[in-house]
């Protein structure tokens, strides 16, 4: 009993000597500081990685003065294996293929998000009634599905973008506390560029203070209005990462909302150059075989 | 009429049970669109809890999991009493009908079985009821109809993945109406199937890709060509003709096609080459000899030189694909008794063709799309004989124009497609709407109507008004 009090004590003692100087210099980062030590954490989670998430969406209404689902929510599962490229591992490619519904399984998605602002981000899909891949313009849609969106959820390919930090105006407004966490208050505003590729003109960010994850976001069109607000909750550390778990964003304009839940994130995968590579939306046999590899590497 | 009143009926059932089942749940307040949310509002994810109870070990995996199974019905017909003049004094009429009437499976099967294998397979199974065309072909019996679509095996290692058997290639990057997607048959059996992607058929094959690090090779070799099948009985494209359409005769050579392409990626832009030796997918079908018996259905290979590319700017995609044809026929759209002495006949050409468009995202939701193709033969009038014309003559071709529109977070997509040749001769424009109830049940339904002068062959199917309801059930 001695010795476990005298571990648990000298753990509290290592964590408190980790968390002041964190905290110190934490109180010292600008705006964009917190924002690319956000980004990094975003990037972490989606870098050598492979994560199952379950994506549901419903229409939104209130009972008993809560917000909640009208009706049955539509759920996606999904596979997604991610890493990180380029100078500091700031671009990121990313597949995603779609487990469930069986009307929808085996639709895949390669992403190449680049931290660069000029340089547009990529995205192929892989329709089988096409028969090919397609590359897709930034915010198409087809009958399929709504790329800009994730698999036709309130998650769009902006929302999850990271990078291109140059582009927007930070500002750190204020310290304030959101679900019971001291946070960041933090404005950003796209520049002429960003803004035409953009459908938000502002964005406020609550960022936890000690963890670097969003708690809160509002999104807010060209006349001010919040179109969209994301919520993260369950924060829990995962291979080492921080990561709200559960993160759910509103549509304020159409009442849907969308919650993606992350079912498993499993860090420092090896994940192979040739799996995030359009072979793997067309090839089948070649992406079971390397999925197989890569989960292999979690047991 | 009845059948009709029957068809409207079910369409009408199927809206209000879908909008029913989407209604909001009772207890629940409905919010306006315009409600506005300033300050804070009270939200927790307990109703999505369920997934984080879930146990991922105790996921276990079953060769059952490869199905996946679509059942729908489908009702389709021509509503607008009329008539069509297709000559001085003579006039066709075409009176409100119901044209399909028929429940149908898809079911798929994909299992990767074992580390680089891969079995997929595909088929549909159709069940004809009563005032389906064909019911009454069959003598007004219920018919039954199966067709293996997707039936192939692939071995995937290193760089290299083997397919055998039935599969589809395209090629091309416009969607729709590319010159390159010439390599697999096509089957345009009704009205409501109008989309290449849809009417696509399968053909047995092998296909080699090569993975390379930074372009992809991928050839094919198709042993046993196929043809477009002729339109079958009592189908809306459906014409008695002077003699029997019938398939190849096969004993009399050994046919085979051969094809590779490569590409490669750019950042936003593809672009591809491809080279092929093809059969014409069209038959050309002369009269029999002594005018007796059935038609004589003949080949035509050709080669088939091809380029594509695509360029993303912003929201916007271009498509250009151009393709180069060595020896195709002048008149391979040629039926008994609809042949003249003016037509040249066993005429070759080369031809050229481009096809070329764009697809903009105007909003996340909405999308337009536009293309175009067009075709000439080279050296049109070497060969022809004094008093003889090409059918095609100078550019000819189509275009396509695709609108849509995703609403209700993708519930409900509303597309409508305009699809007219280049010599403004007909005009066929579709509105579809199609709602996802849930997972599992989805509905749809269409208005196509045809607008057509003589010198188009779709006069037969002017100022048609046709409507289309589906319901499917998938898992």
């Amino acid at each position: 009993m001695h010795g476990k009090l005298l571990s648990k004590g000298l753990v509290s003692l290592v964590a408190a000597l980790f968390l002041i100087p964190l905290q110190s210099i934490a109180q010292d980062l600008s705006g964009r500081e917190i924002m690319e030590k956000l980004e990094d954490n975003r990037r972490a989670t989606s870098n050598s990685a492979l994560s199952r998430m379950q994506l549901s969406t419903c229409k939104f209404g209130v009972r008993e003065g809560k917000i909640t689902c009208a009706e049955r929510p539509r759920v996606k599962s999904l596979e997604s294996v991610g890493k990180g490229y380029g100078a500091d591992l700031k671009d990121t490619r990313s597949v995603a293929i779609l487990l469930d519904p069986p009307a929808e399984r085996g639709i895949g998605m390669l992403s190449f998000i680049y931290d660069e602002g000029a340089r547009d981000n990529e995205t192929w899909l892989y329709l089988s009634a096409l028969g090919r891949v397609k590359r897709i313009a930034s915010g198409s849609s087809d009958d399929e599905t709504e790329p800009g969106s994730l698999f036709g959820s309130e998650f769009t390919t902006e929302d999850q973008d990271t990078g291109k930090l140059d582009e927007y105006e930070i500002n750190l407004l204020e310290e304030t506390t959101e679900s019971g966490r001291e946070v960041w208050k933090i404005e950003t505003i796209p520049n002429a560029e960003r803004a035409r590729k953009s459908r938000y003109s502002r964005s406020v960010l609550y960022v936890d203070k000690e963890r670097f994850v969003e708690l809160r976001i509002e999104m807010y069109d060209q006349y001010g209005k919040e179109i969209k607000r994301m919520l993260g909750a369950r924060v829990e550390l995962m291979n080492g990462i921080w990561v709200a778990r559960s993160t759910t964003i509103m549509n304020l304009v159409t009442n849907r909302l969308s919650n993606m839940a992350f079912l498993e994130m499993h860090t420092g995968i090896d994940v192979p150059d040739e799996f995030l590579t359009q072979r793997t939306l067309t090839d089948a046999a070649f992406r079971e075989t390397e999925l197989e590899k890569l989960r292999a590497q979690i047991d | 009429m009845i059948e009709i009143k029957k068809f409207v009926g079910f369409a009408a059932t199927t809206l209000l049970v879908s909008l029913n089942h989407a209604s909001a749940q009772d207890d629940v307040l409905v919010l306006d669109d315009d409600v506005q949310f300033d300050g804070d509002f009270t939200f927790d994810d307990d109703l999505f809890g369920a997934a984080f109870d879930e146990d991922s070990s105790a996921n276990t995996s079953s060769w059952l999991d490869g199905f996946t199974i679509k059942i729908s019905q489908q009702f389709s017909g021509q509503v607008n009493n009329h008539s069509v003049d297709i000559a001085p004094g003579f006039s066709l009429p075409r009176k409100a009908d119901l044209e399909t009437n028929r429940l149908g499976a898809n079911i798929r099967y994909q299992n990767a079985f074992a580390p680089g294998w891969l079995l997929r397979a595909s088929g549909q199974i159709r069940s004809y009821w009563k005032d389906d065309y064909e019911y009454e072909a069959a003598g007004d019996k219920i018919d039954i109809e199966y067709r293996v679509n997707e039936f192939f095996l692939q071995r995937s290692f290193g760089q290299h993945s083997l397919k055998f058997g039935r599969q589809t290639v395209v090629w091309g990057e416009t969607v729709g109406n590319s010159v390159l997607d010439v390599i697999n048959t096509a089957e345009f059996r009704d009205f409501n199937i109008i989309d290449i992607e849809d009417a696509r058929l399968n053909q047995t094959m092998l296909v080699w890709d090569y993975f390379g690090e930074n372009s992809n090779f991928s050839s094919f070799v198709n042993i046993y060509p196929e043809f477009n099948p002729a339109a079958v009985r009592g189908s809306p494209f459906f014409f008695e003709p002077q003699f029997n359409l019938t398939d190849y005769d096969r004993d009399s050579s050994m046919l085979f096609e051969a094809g590779t392409q490569w590409r490669r990626s750019f950042e936003g832009s593809d672009i591809s080459f491809m080279a092929a030796y093809l059969y014409e997918n069209q038959l050309r079908y002369e009269d029999p000899a002594n005018l007796i018996g059935d038609a004589v259905a003949e080949t035509n290979d050709f080669f088939l030189l091809g380029f594509s590319a695509n360029r993303a700017i912003g929201k916007l995609l271009l498509n250009f694909d151009l393709a180069y044809s060595h020896d195709v026929l002048a008149d391979s759209f040629s039926f008994p008794g609809t042949a003249s002495l003016a037509n040249p006949v066993n005429l070759k050409k080369d031809q050229i063709g481009t096809s070329m468009g764009f697809e903009y995202a105007i909003s996340n939701e909405q999308s337009v799309s536009l293309g175009i193709q067009a075709q000439m033969l080279l050296d049109e009038d070497e060969g022809l004989l004094p008093g003889q014309s090409l059918i095609n003559d100078g550019v000819f071709g189509s275009w396509l124009v695709r609108y849509s529109n995703t609403l209700m977070n993708s519930d409900l997509v509303i597309s409508s497609t305009l699809q007219g040749d280049l010599a403004a001769n007909s005009l066929l424009a579709l509105v579809g709407a199609d709602y996802t109830i849930n997972d599992n049940w989805a509905v749809g339904g269409q208005i196509i109507n045809i607008t057509s002068n003589e010198e188009s062959p779709l006069l037969f199917f002017a100022e048609d008004v046709r409507l289309s309801a589906t319901i499917t059930y998938s898992f």
